[in-house]
């Protein structure tokens, strides 16, 4: 070989290394790694160092049991000097028996936006995350599920909640169309229902429609627990552009993929159980369009579908989706890194749509571990590079449980309540980003139920930290229970100032300072 | 009346800036509210101050039974037209008060928008519908929020006397961030635990505050600091309200005010949008519901209008007895107007093809009407005026130049208003 075609050669293997795909026996974990480092290079831009144990610490209790950590916990976890304590910690949360309940709060906030609550629903989505029940298969309980079947009851909400009268408006099929695209094809196809998209070419008024006809004669049975009814869907829809008013007619079809044939059945014949009104039970249709949907649409040979769960999943865990919002997926907002998008959607499917191994996987990376510190001498990292870990909102029901698990208190039915009502955005807007909120920091001030629980009780932190009587002492113990760290030299000697003008009545300096680092940022988010 | 207990004295602050020491000096600094200038001065900068009334009527009030009747046409409707205190220039006999202050107003009888649902078109009207640069526009109010500031009210640019719930709405400011979003205070009243228990003390509440800002202080250093300025500026909100409460509460109101804004909801909630305006607050939103009448249209009218009519009349007339007309722009209107075609209800639907705007005080030309539709009120028979043609001319009024004013969204330049259209001349004073 020729020096200049050997070098050619060498620089075609070197740009190979740089951009090839990951091989089949690269694991996931160094895959994401190596793209990231890779992107965050050619980016020039610096990555944060990896998050202490402290931090590491408080973000996987948030993230798998939806709390932070008790104040032993903490302790044990950082006396810890094994190497491989931090694999065994996401494993044994991820294992444990607060992930089912967490996971059902993240997806119930998630896939039902504060439009209603619904115990049956709550139970499902818990045991389903619990037994590891594949996503796939969640989701077709979600789009069709037999309701004589108690095992899956709960997963019609999802429909039959959409399917309510809002107010005395009718039924908001479109929303309910718009809803199933954007939630699980990652597509908010809200705006093609009349024309194709204006701006997002990729978005046709054909898909909306195709969509729309799956779901458009679905009605809501009203019985205890709800259930979801189908009226015959006998032909195509027929729609026309306000634009163009040229019609054209569609059967049920995923958005880009082929109509579904629509049977013809001899009126009256379109049923194998008919429904009865008397009894409330929806009866059986021979075509059900939603039953075909749910077998259509979450399957490992739908691309979309995948795609948009692997990004779902990916967003849970680093505050942002490599597709970017998480409902916008189309071609002229391409993903942050694709092949990492490929690589996490690809194993997902390979995984049987295995939801804990995919959450064991990308806590291990070191994307997820980083620092939310941003490296020394750099003011600021473009989120979408995920070079420096994002702060992400907690929820209501993450905030209340860490109050509580800080206080060293029961979990609350009653207070979780008021901390949903003081923090949850309105119903239909996603939580997908930290918000202020006038009514959480009111709320947080004056609210009775927040002040109460600063109130000194045997076994609580504020009794037990005010029976201590050494400064340095009672600065690591408030900071390890509300902040999962230990103090700075310059905070131990806030919290010694703060006692010593208080030398009368210590109870109210810890109070005070509890409070202050309650209400403080460190401890509103995710970190 | 006894003296807020939170209203902090200064030296106050400064006894808690020696309390802590080094560590506090810069978190007083950086973050404190900026002390409230002395009443005389706050007085003098007051009257120099540009403010902006929007009242919204959800769901489309009709041209055709309000600014622009036309009696004894085929669309006409039953409703009589009556002469204003401007000779030649009249409005539906549904708003006799509105007519007696018509020397004051200007209406823009020729608008033609782009619009007809309700879900886009509320917020493609605020938002002044500029050309789509992949970015979300603030609101009319988020937007004078930024060029003109909060002032030395104590309170928030932006506030929204609505009914129903309340809350900061921050998506109202788009691309600008959430400072300037919206407060809304649903039904009109402040929002929940905006009191200090008794069972906190004052001292107590202001050394809470101060631990939380150094706590928040530590934490953003070294990391981004968009989303601690963000929960920052809420409790500062929270705050500042909390040395308003006066302005909420109703009982303080001479009963003859009640009568003459109306004892009704939306009676009750101008006259505490005049309040804010008189507080100092830069832009005051007041909405009203229920105006999409597309049955039953007529007996809907006869009912919301005089409402709509007596609250608007008594608030125009306050402000220019109080010579805050001269520094505040008013404007009343709603996404669309209503077809003339009646429907099989007896009702009025969606019209954004031909409807109209009142408007009244600075920098407008006071007791005119601009622009026409023709007989039938079915099309706009002059130039026909979009919302960013009225966004140039609000602008304009409150003396932002939209030609040598932009965003600056991350280095990217936003003209403030739809670049291809202009203002209405004839409607400037």
């Amino acid at each position: 070989m020729s020096g200049i075609a050997s070098r050619v050669l060498g620089l075609f293997a070197i740009f190979v290394c740089l951009v090839a795909p990951a091989s089949a026996a690269e694991p996931l974990i160094t895959t994401i790694d190596r793209l990231i480092t890779t992107h965050a290079v050619g980016a020039k831009q610096t990555i944060s160092p990896p998050a202490s144990d402290s931090e590491f610490l408080r973000r996987v209790y948030l993230d798998f049991t939806g709390r932070i950590p008790t104040l032993t916990e903490a302790k044990t976890f950082l006396n810890n000097p094994s190497a491989t304590k931090r694999n065994q910690l996401i494993d044994s949360l991820i294992d444990g028996p607060e992930f089912g309940p967490h996971m059902a709060n993240v997806m119930h906030i998630a896939l039902m936006e504060r439009l209603g609550d619904n115990a049956l629903w709550l139970e499902y989505l818990s045991q389903s995350f619990t037994q590891n029940k594949p996503w796939d298969k969640m989701v077709r309980d979600m789009l069709w599920s037999n309701p004589a079947d108690q095992s899956t009851q709960g997963a019609a909400f999802f429909l039959s909640k959409r399917l309510e009268n809002y107010g005395q408006n009718p039924v908001d099929y479109s929303g309910l169309t718009r809803d199933v695209g954007r939630l699980f094809l990652g597509k908010n196809l809200g705006c093609a229902e009349c024309h194709d998209h204006l701006f997002i070419e990729d978005y046709k008024q054909a898909h909306f429609q195709g969509l729309h006809t799956f779901l458009k004669n679905s009605y809501l049975v009203n019985a205890n627990p709800p259930t979801v009814g189908e009226k015959p869907t006998t032909a195509k829809t027929a729609f026309a552009s306000v634009f163009t008013k040229k019609e054209k007619l569609t059967a049920p079809a995923l958005p880009g993929g082929e109509m579904v044939e629509i049977p013809a059945f001899k009126k009256g014949d379109e049923y194998l159980v008919a429904p009865d009104k008397k009894a409330k039970t929806p009866g059986q249709l021979k075509f059900s369009p939603l039953k075909t949907l749910s077998e259509m649409l979450p399957t490992a040979s739908n691309r979309e579908f995948v795609q948009t769960s692997a990004n779902r999943f990916w967003f849970i865990l680093m505050g942002r989706g490599l597709i970017h919002p998480l409902d916008l997926s189309h071609s002229r907002n391409p993903a942050s890194h694709p092949q990492v998008l490929d690589a996490i959607t690809d194993a997902f499917a390979d995984h049987q749509f295995d939801v804990k191994w995919l959450l064991k996987q990308l806590a291990r990376t070191q994307a997820y571990q980083r620092s939310s510190a941003l490296p020394a001498g750099v003011t600021d990292a473009d989120a979408k590079l995920f070079t420096t870990a994002l702060e992400r909102r907690l929820s209501a029901e993450q905030l209340a449980a860490s109050v509580l698990t800080a206080i060293g208190e029961k979990p609350s039915a009653a207070l979780t309540k008021k901390f949903v009502k003081a923090y949850a955005n309105q119903a239909r807007e996603p939580e997908d980003e930290f918000t202020p909120s006038l009514q959480g920091a009111l709320f947080v001030l004056h609210d009775n139920s927040v002040l109460k629980l600063l109130e000194p009780k045997s076994g609580n932190l504020v009794g037990r930290v005010s029976a201590l009587t050494d400064h340095q002492k009672i600065a690591e113990e408030l900071y390890l229970a509300i902040l999962t760290r230990q103090p700075t030299a310059e905070e131990t000697q806030m919290v010694s100032t703060i006692l010593s003008k208080h030398s009368q009545d210590r109870v109210t300096a810890v109070k005070n300072i509890a409070w202050a680092l309650l209400a403080s940022m460190e401890f509103m988010v995710n970190h | 009346m006894p003296r807020h207990p939170l209203c902090t004295p200064v030296d106050h602050r400064l006894s808690r800036r020696q309390l802590f020491g080094t560590v506090a000096a810069g978190g007083i600094a950086s973050l404190g509210l900026g002390a409230l200038a002395t009443p005389i001065l706050a007085e003098a900068l007051r009257k120099q101050r540009k403010q902006v009334l929007f009242v919204w009527t959800d769901g489309g009030m009709s041209q055709l039974e309000s600014w622009d009747p036309k009696p004894n046409t085929t669309f006409g409707g039953p409703f009589r037209a009556i002469p204003t205190n401007v000779p030649g220039i009249h409005i539906s006999e549904t708003l006799p008060q509105s007519a007696q202050i018509m020397d004051k107003l200007t209406i823009v009888r020729s608008v033609r928008t782009q619009d007809n649902s309700h879900s886009a078109g509320v917020a493609r009207i605020q938002r002044g519908d500029p050309k789509n640069r992949g970015v979300v526009y603030p609101y009319f109010g988020s937007a004078v929020a930024k060029w003109l500031g909060a002032g030395d009210s104590g309170l928030p640019p932006y506030v929204w006397i609505k009914p129903g719930s309340g809350g900061f709405i921050y998506k109202d400011a788009g691309f600008l961030g959430p400072k300037y979003g919206a407060l809304a205070l649903g039904d009109g009243k402040p929002p929940e635990n905006l009191i200090r228990p008794d069972s906190l003390s004052v001292a107590d509440a202001e050394e809470r505050d101060l631990l939380r800002k150094l706590a928040d202080q530590r934490y953003t250093t070294g990391r981004r600091p968009e989303n601690t300025e963000a929960n920052s500026f809420a409790f500062e909100m929270a705050g500042q309200l909390q040395k308003r409460m006066e302005l909420f509460d109703e009982s303080k109101v001479p009963e003859k005010e009640l009568d003459r804004y109306g004892r009704n909801e939306f009676g009750r909630h101008m006259l505490l949008a005049r309040r804010l305006l008189e507080a100092g607050v830069t832009f005051v939103k007041v909405a009203s519901y229920g105006w999409d009448t597309h049955g039953d249209h007529f007996n809907g009218a006869a009912n919301l209008h005089p409402k709509f009519d007596r609250a608007f009349a008594a608030i125009v007339s306050d402000l220019a007895e109080r010579g805050l007309l001269e520094s505040t722009l008013v404007i009343a209107m709603s996404e669309f107007g209503r077809t003339p075609r009646i429907n099989g209800h007896i009702g009025r639907d969606h019209w954004p093809e031909a409807w109209s705007v009142a408007m009244a005080g600075l920098g407008l030309k006071p007791g005119i009407v601009v622009g026409k539709t023709n007989d039938k009120g079915t099309d706009v028979a002059t130039e026909p005026y979009d919302i960013g043609h009225l966004f140039h001319t609000w602008f304009t009024a409150l003396g932002i130049d939209p030609t040598d004013h932009e965003y600056r969204n991350g280095g990217q330049p936003l003209p403030i208003a739809h670049e291809e259209m202009k203002r209405i001349d004839e409607a400037l004073a």
